[in-house]
């Protein structure tokens, strides 16, 4: 009986799961005697045959046949499970040639460059493409190829810009520029609207929401690198500052110098070299750490606009403390302040002294000491060293000056 | 109920297993039998389910038998040869997995 009606409606059930998507005709007979089975389920329990196909249709969600079907067929495509595989083998080998040349990076050790573009080239032109087209294929409504294309934009700059940005080459800002741009008025946009579309199908809220939050977060962390990349400029062009400042000072001193020894202050000449003497061993000690430093990140003789690794936070630490002068430098810092504060009695001399040496006391004893040396990116200290022989040429002028006019 | 992200890499086990102790059987008949044996807490549906059947038809491990109950086309899925061998390997793997998850989930006594 129940055979029977079922028999009847044949066409009809076939010709329903056909309108809603189903097309391949050996999961047509699959899924059509399965729902079949279903009615005769119902049917048994005494319900009519149209209230049992009804029941039944309910529980197939509209976009469910297609999906399977699609599921079905990529199952099937031999060619596509191949190129899901080699995705996941692209993947785990280029991270992990990444990660390693990471490692080198930070381990200073030759190679590190060439591992790092590798890995991410890899990445960019192999992995993601791959990446992006099997899940887009794997989509069953396969309208917007511009998402997964938008999407590969972004990460893809994103990361490139990152090698670039590492391996100091020109253009990193742009492309990461670019990358966050297509990220603001692109791909968030399009993740948000996808996900109010789909948010009222399916519960899935949290991992648009989740891939929201991570979006910002890398915007976030961008805009860091550029901040922290505007204050390493802002030291760069300060040290120069310095640096330009020790040298007028150190002419004007000379110049001094060579005054006195026409003048008839002959009995300030020993002092006056005292002075000059000290001076110059300090300067020679400031040189000595700076060099020191740019050869810990391995560029001997690089002007420190060249220098890679200004952000580099054990240089310091090395050329500083452990192989450098900067211990004795405080004490012989401390001696010259003394030294100068001792010959100097004008009060004014004696206040701009003080001001230039600053550095040598309390506050500053903290900056140069070991803990401020310590943890410090390499640029930093460069700059306070900068300050301090700024400090003592400027210290110097002024005492050789008052000694030759008293 | 068991989560279905939980079920989704032993489905093809399950479909296995079955066609190993049951012979012959046909999709909605699997259905029913999975749900009967793990007394209703999973559930698969034919989305899940239609897939992997072909999938492991396409890869030589099942054959198919065709029977007609009136108009309609019923298949029958049987395991073949290397199908059963495999069925052994694949069961053996699961539960080498499930001990392994009791050591790492189960809290050691103090």
């Amino acid at each position: 009986m129940i055979a029977a009606t079922i028999d009847d409606n044949y066409e009809r059930i076939k010709d329903d799961l056909v309108s809603r998507g189903l097309t391949y005709d050996r999961l047509i007979d699959d899924v059509l005697d399965h729902v079949c089975c279903m009615v005769e389920e119902f049917m048994s329990h005494g319900n009519d045959f149209e209230t049992s196909y009804d029941q039944v249709l309910e529980t197939i969600d509209e976009k469910s046949l297609p999906e399977i079907q699609h599921q079905t067929l990529l199952n099937l495509d031999k060619k596509f499970q191949q190129m899901k595989n080699f995705t996941y083998v692209f993947g785990l080998t280029s991270a992990i040639v990444t990660i390693v040349g990471s490692l080198f990076k930070k381990m200073h050790w030759p190679g590190a460059g060439i591992l790092i573009t590798v890995g991410m080239m890899l990445i960019v032109f192999v992995f993601l493409p791959l990446y992006f087209i099997t899940n887009h294929k794997e989509q069953v409504e396969r309208k917007n190829p511009v998402y997964a294309i938008v999407g590969y934009l972004t990460i893809a700059l994103l990361l490139v810009g990152a090698v670039f940005k590492i391996m100091h080459w020109p253009g990193a800002g742009k492309m990461i520029y670019a990358s966050i741009g297509f990220m603001l008025i692109g791909f968030v946009p399009l993740y948000v609207v996808n996900a109010f579309q789909r948010s009222g199908k399916e519960k899935a809220n949290l991992p648009y929401i989740v891939m929201l939050l991570v979006g910002i977060a890398i915007v976030m962390l961008f805009s860091n690198i550029n901040m922290s990349k505007d204050l390493l400029d802002i030291y760069v062009d300060e040290a120069l500052a310095n640096e330009g400042r020790v040298e007028v000072a150190q002419e004007r001193t000379f110049s001094l110098l060579e005054l006195a020894l026409d003048s008839s202050r002959m009995d300030q000449q020993a002092t006056i070299s005292k002075i000059h003497d000290q001076a110059r061993d300090l300067q020679v000690m400031i040189t000595g750490m700076q060099e020191g430093m740019i050869a810990y990140v391995d560029q001997p003789g690089a002007s420190i606009e060249e220098v890679n690794g200004k952000d580099n936070r054990s240089a310091g630490r090395d050329a500083i403390l452990d192989n450098g002068a900067g211990v004795a430098f405080i004490t012989e810092a401390k001696k010259y302040a003394a030294m100068l504060d001792e010959l100097v009695k004008d009060p004014v001399a004696n206040a701009q002294i003080e001001d230039h040496l600053e550095f040598t006391t309390l506050v500053w004893d903290w900056e140069h000491g070991r803990d401020g040396v310590r943890d410090s990116p390499l640029m930093k200290n460069y700059y306070k060293n900068t300050d301090a022989a700024k400090g003592i040429a400027l210290a110097e002028y002024v005492a050789i000056a008052y000694l030759l006019h008293n | 109920m068991i989560a279905n992200d939980l079920l989704k890499g032993t489905l093809r086990t399950i479909v296995l297993k079955l066609l190993a102790d049951n012979g012959r059987m046909y999709g909605y008949e699997i259905t029913k039998k999975v749900e009967e044996l793990s007394t209703g807490k999973i559930k698969l549906t034919f989305g899940a389910l239609y897939p992997v059947l072909h999938k492991l038809e396409a890869d030589g491990h099942i054959s198919i038998e065709v029977e007609y109950i009136g108009k309609r086309v019923r298949k029958y899925y049987t395991l073949t040869e290397t199908g059963r061998s495999w069925t052994d390997q694949k069961v053996d793997e699961f539960f080498d997995f499930v001990t392994t998850l009791t050591y790492v989930l189960k809290p050691t006594p103090a």
